[in-house]
């Protein structure tokens, strides 16, 4: 299931990446060499922008790819590492729920029924934060099924690599 | 914004920091509880999402990963290779030679890459067993790469110049660009004079001296890389295209420039991506979440406030400028140079404005000292790659690396005290 999620995401943020390349290509083409500049290019770019940043986030959160320090990891015993993992994995679901769930939810609903829409596409802008609220669902299905996994090793085992 | 707010601000980051929180949530969990004293909570979680989202919103931003792809793209390839090959023929025979070697091709990687852990990675594994084989300490070379690499970020382009721009509304990035070179290649000399004196002390062996015709043929192979350089800051200096555009010609001109040398076919092209992807992604968060951070201060008039207890302390110039210095470097051991930038610039620049400093210069300022700040412990990236890369410990360098920050303090406060050194290049150019 995680890997078929995975796959999905990789493969959408490879192509949002090279379309947000031959967006600005383009821009620089019209501009420079047709002296037609595009007039959508700028927007698209920058909702690009947004959907590969937040997506990728998504993406590199199931990886546990962000930075941070062990400090306090290195003096703990094998068993409270593992407690410390699954609350820093909880902190982050519970942020992910707060901020992009739901404040991001309650922001599409807003934007939309106040019928805002972005200026050259003509577009809900709902739609470009919709990345939001899908970007922390998936965080948060990724931190759960990190925490599962933590709490089945344990079971098993008391041996667990998962955090870089 | 009251005392509580403050303290919650400080000490939820530390504690949230301290237990391994990544950095990016640490910033977004921190911000989000200081609102929450001040604002209901439906009301925070979606000003916190809309400053998330927005934050992103800018053209400006996307210089941003199309630097990062021709970084990757590069990577790929055998820049590394014929950076260090053009470093060698130019200055290896002097004493100490390889550090030499490991500084100029650091820097000048740094800047083709716009990435200073990119710079530490490729050319410590490089050069790293090659300093071993002729004596050098794993933890000398290490100390060298880590810092010769962070100067790609004051030598253009750069990306934290343009989050600087972008934090203190829009200062010109050509401006910027065209003044890190002074203060960059300065901190490099210095790191070299360093690593001489050292050298001829512990009698690291010289190189070779090399041929007039050696240093042509590594120059002509290392050109089209050099190119780079010449068409993106050219193009922005002068105006002819925006750092987004340069930087999208940029990805263009790597790509051709792989595909010629057949060092990438169209299959690796996904993977590359996915990596641009990943550097991206991580930065943008660290970006989003500094932007909520930075927009809670604000809201608390936390710059205001410092802005006020700063100059109510004096208002000479250069007390002001020597303790913003100070705070800034107690802050770049904590926190990466990203969120320091966007957090602190907003805070500091309003009172360099009144003292009448030169954003151009203050942005300089700042990304010096900034740089020393990611060579230290406890939070420190280019540290922690310097020495993985090395396969060395933190506490082992520490000892070889306090000379060198002594360098790099020394230019600090060179670059600080003395504006020409930024400015210079700036106005000869007409751009400040």
């Amino acid at each position: 299931m995680r890997n078929f999620i995975d796959k999905i995401i990789r493969n959408a943020l490879v192509i949002i990446m090279a379309l947000l390349v031959l967006d600005v290509v383009w821009q620089v083409f019209t501009r420079y060499i047709l002296e037609l500049p595009s007039t959508i290019t700028d927007e698209v770019a920058r909702f690009l922008l947004i959907w590969v940043s937040l997506l990728g986030a998504a993406y590199f959160s199931g990886q546990n790819m962000h930075i941070s320090i062990d400090l306090l990891a290195n003096y703990l015993s094998s068993s409270n590492r593992q407690k410390l993992k699954i609350f820093i994995k909880a902190s982050i679901i519970c942020f992910v729920l707060c901020v992009f769930v739901i404040g991001g939810g309650v922001l599409m609903y807003y934007t939309y029924i106040f019928r805002q829409i972005t200026p050259t596409l003509q577009i809900p802008i709902a739609y470009v934060y919709s990345i939001g609220p899908l970007s922390g669902l998936l965080i948060i299905y990724y931190k759960l099924s990190d925490i599962w996994r933590i709490l089945k090793m344990q079971y098993k085992e008391n041996h667990v690599i998962l955090n870089k | 914004m009251e005392l509580l707010e403050i303290l919650v601000l400080v000490f939820s980051f530390l504690i949230l920091l301290a237990i391994g929180i990544p950095i990016a949530w640490t910033l977004g969990i921190a911000s989000l509880l200081t609102i929450m004293l001040s604002l209901d909570s439906i009301t925070a979680f979606t000003t916190m999402s809309q400053q998330f989202l927005t934050s992103l919103d800018s053209f400006t931003l996307l210089a941003i990963p199309f630097f990062i792809l021709a970084g990757q793209i590069m990577n790929q390839g055998g820049i590394a290779n014929r950076l260090i090959n053009f470093a060698k023929n130019l200055i290896g025979a002097l004493p100490g030679g390889l550090a030499h070697i490991n500084v100029v091709a650091a820097m000048l990687f740094g800047a083709i890459a716009g990435s200073s852990v990119a710079a530490a990675s490729a050319i410590g594994s490089i050069l790293g067993p090659r300093m071993k084989e002729e004596g050098y300490t794993k933890e000398f070379g290490a100390s060298i790469n880590i810092t010769s690499s962070s100067m790609g970020l004051v030598i253009p382009p750069s990306n934290i110049l343009i989050v600087y721009s972008l934090a203190s509304g829009g200062t010109s990035i050509a401006a910027l660009f065209i003044a890190g070179y002074i203060p960059g290649i300065l901190t490099g000399l210095a790191l070299m004079a360093l690593a001489a004196v050292w050298a001829k002390r512990k009698n690291f062996p010289v190189g070779e001296r090399s041929t007039l015709k050696n240093v042509a043929t590594s120059f002509i192979n290392a050109f089209p890389s050099l190119l780079l350089l010449i068409v993106v800051i050219g193009g922005i200096v002068g105006g002819i295209f925006t750092a987004t555009e340069a930087a999208a010609i940029a990805v263009v001109y790597t790509l051709a420039l792989a595909f010629f040398y057949k060092e990438i076919t169209f299959n690796d092209l996904p993977d590359v991506l996915i990596n641009a992807v990943k550097t991206t992604s991580i930065v943008m968060l660290l970006i989003a979440a500094s932007m909520s951070m930075s927009w809670v201060m604000s809201f608390g008039h936390i710059p205001q406030n410092v802005s006020e207890a700063l100059l109510g302390l004096s208002d000479n110039k250069f007390v002001i400028l020597l303790l913003i210095n100070l705070i800034l470097l107690f802050v770049g051991m904590f926190m990466d140079i990203t969120p320091a930038v966007l957090i602190f610039t907003p805070i500091f620049l309003p009172v360099a404005l009144e003292l009448g400093i030169d954003p151009v210069h203050f942005g300089i300022i700042m990304i010096v000292n900034l740089c020393i700040g990611i060579c230290t412990p406890p939070v420190g990236t280019l540290l922690f790659v310097g020495v993985s890369v090395a396969e060395t410990t933190i506490e082992k360098v520490i000892k070889p690396l306090l000379p060198l920050f002594a360098a790099m303090l020394v230019v600090l406060m060179l670059v600080t005290f003395w504006e020409d050194l930024s400015l210079w290049l700036p106005r000869l150019f007409n751009l400040i």
